[in-house]
Parts: structure tokens; sequence; C-alpha cells
């Protein structure tokens, strides 16, 4: 029995530390506000690269909408970091979505006409559905000040938006 | 006597002059523009639908961060762009597009009847 005990012990252990240096879960309400500025900037880089690459319309106008919603949103970030006298910080998470995101614009400044259309959106799509994942049940659930979980579920409105939205260009493209 | 007629005279006269304002009145009352408030909030149009006369105003208020529009579908009107707690109105005309949406984003979508 004490064996028994002692097995799951570690088995736990070894489920729980790995995960501690590098868990979502336990980011700080700053670092958190890092990790949201960092996916919003990438994804505007990303539209500002559709809007230089596409020809579609429909791909304009849905770049145009991640531009001035997402740089709507940062704002928001901003005044209420500076209104709390905070700083956002830098963290694994963030570090890790920039190195993605960089990989990323390489891979689709290599595309052109169709293929980068559809590449795009369906990136689009995918992206929105692992912030929504992560704001969702990660984040929010985990963030300590009001203000800036208020503000996050409003992030979340706007991401499930977008995620209709991008929906609804690939099916287009299909 | 004399006094007596003219003050019946009088509140004939007064009446008269009331019944004529209520006739003025009543039908420029009933046709008086309304004004019709659509709420956007969480990518919705509160109401999706309304019923407007002709002359009636319709005015939006955007209550989300994002910014969004008005816009008829095949682009007869539109409202521009409007910001968070920010409203535009337009005035319902004979024969107006009546299903728009938000040019931001298109799954949003309203109906106008106009009457």
């Amino acid at each position: 029995m004490k064996k028994l005990l002692t097995g799951l012990a570690v088995v736990g252990l070894f489920f729980t530390t790995p995960t501690f240096a590098n868990d979502p879960a336990a980011l700080s309400d700053v670092e958190i506000a890092h990790v949201a500025y960092t996916a919003d900037v990438l994804d505007i880089r990303y539209a500002h690269l559709a809007l230089a690459k596409s020809k579609n319309a429909d791909i304009h106008k849905f770049a145009k909408t991640m531009i001035r919603d997402h740089e709507a949103i940062n704002e928001q970030a901003l005044a209420l970091l500076e209104k709390l006298g905070a700083s956002a910080k830098d963290n694994f998470l963030s570090q890790k979505l920039n190195q993605d995101g960089e990989a990323l614009i390489a891979k689709f400044s290599a595309l052109s006409g169709s293929e980068f259309d559809v590449a795009y959106a369906e990136n689009e799509l995918a992206y929105h559905k692992a912030v929504i994942d992560l704001v969702g049940n990660v984040f929010i659930p985990n963030i300590d000040n009001a203000e800036v979980k208020a503000l996050f579920e409003e992030g979340l409105k706007i991401f499930i938006a977008h995620e209709t939205h991008a929906e609804m260009m690939v099916k287009a493209l299909k | 006597m004399g006094l007596k007629l003219k003050r019946r005279q009088v509140l004939v006269g007064a009446a008269a002059y009331a019944g004529a304002l209520a006739i003025f009145q009543k039908p420029s009352l009933a046709e008086a523009p309304q004004v019709h408030e659509v709420r956007i909030k969480a990518f919705q149009f509160e109401p999706m639908h309304i019923s407007v006369k002709q002359g009636d105003t319709i005015k939006w208020t955007n209550e989300d961060l994002a910014p969004h529009t008005a816009t008829a579908n095949e682009g007869g009107w539109d409202t521009g762009e409007i910001v968070k707690g920010d409203s535009r109105s337009i005035v319902a005309t004979k024969g107006m597009e009546v299903d728009y949406f938000c040019a931001f984003h298109p799954h949003m979508k309203g109906t106008i009847e106009v009457a």
C-alpha cells in the first residue's frame, strides 16, 4: 500500500513538475497581458502581409477588420495598464508566439495568388480557435484583476466574431 | 343678457378654435418623426428587426470595443464607421434598402420595415 501511494505521488509529480515552468495557467496578469498584446500584434502583421500580397477583395476586407479590431483592443489594453500603473511582462509564451509567428510570416511570404489566400484564411481560422481556447479556458479563469478580466472578456467576444468571419472566408475560398 | 351672450359666443368660439387645433394637431402628432434606437452589443444589432415610418430616424449606438457599421446589403446607404460609445443615424425613406449588415463583420445582420 505504501509502495502504491509512493508510486502515485511520483506519477503526480511527473505530470505537474514539467508543466510548472511553462504553464500558461501560472502566468501573472501582466504576463497574460504581454501574451495577448503579442498575439494581437502578430495578427496585425499577418493582416498587413495579406494586404500586400492578396488581390482578393474579401481577404482585404477581413485583413482590414483584423487591423482595426486588434488595434482597438491593444489601445484599450495599454490604457488600462497605464491606469493600473503596470507594465506588460515578457514570458515564455510570448516568446514562443513570436518564434512561431516569424516562421509563419517567412512561409507565407513565399506563397502567392490563391495559394496565399487559402493559407492565410485557414491560419486565421486556426489561430483564432487557439486564441479563444487559451483566453476562455486558461487566461480568464486565472486573471486576478477585475478590470483586466473584463477587458479579456470583451476581447473574447471579438475573437469569436473573427472566428465566424474566418470560417465564412475559408468556405468562400473553397 | 348681452354680456351672457357674448360670453357664450366667446366660449363657443374658443371651443371651435380648440377643435380646429385638434384637427390640425392630431394628424401631425401621429406623423411626428420618431427616433428608433438600435444598440450594437456583443456583435449583434439589438433589436435585429425594427418597424419604422418614412421620415423616422434610426440611430445606431456602438457599445462594443470593436468598431462597427450599419450598411445596406447593396450599398444604398451606410452609417460609416461607428467607434465605441459613438452613434450614427439615418432617416428612413420610401423604397430604401431594408436589409443591412456590418461591413466590418459581415455575419452581423439586421432588417428594417418601412411603413
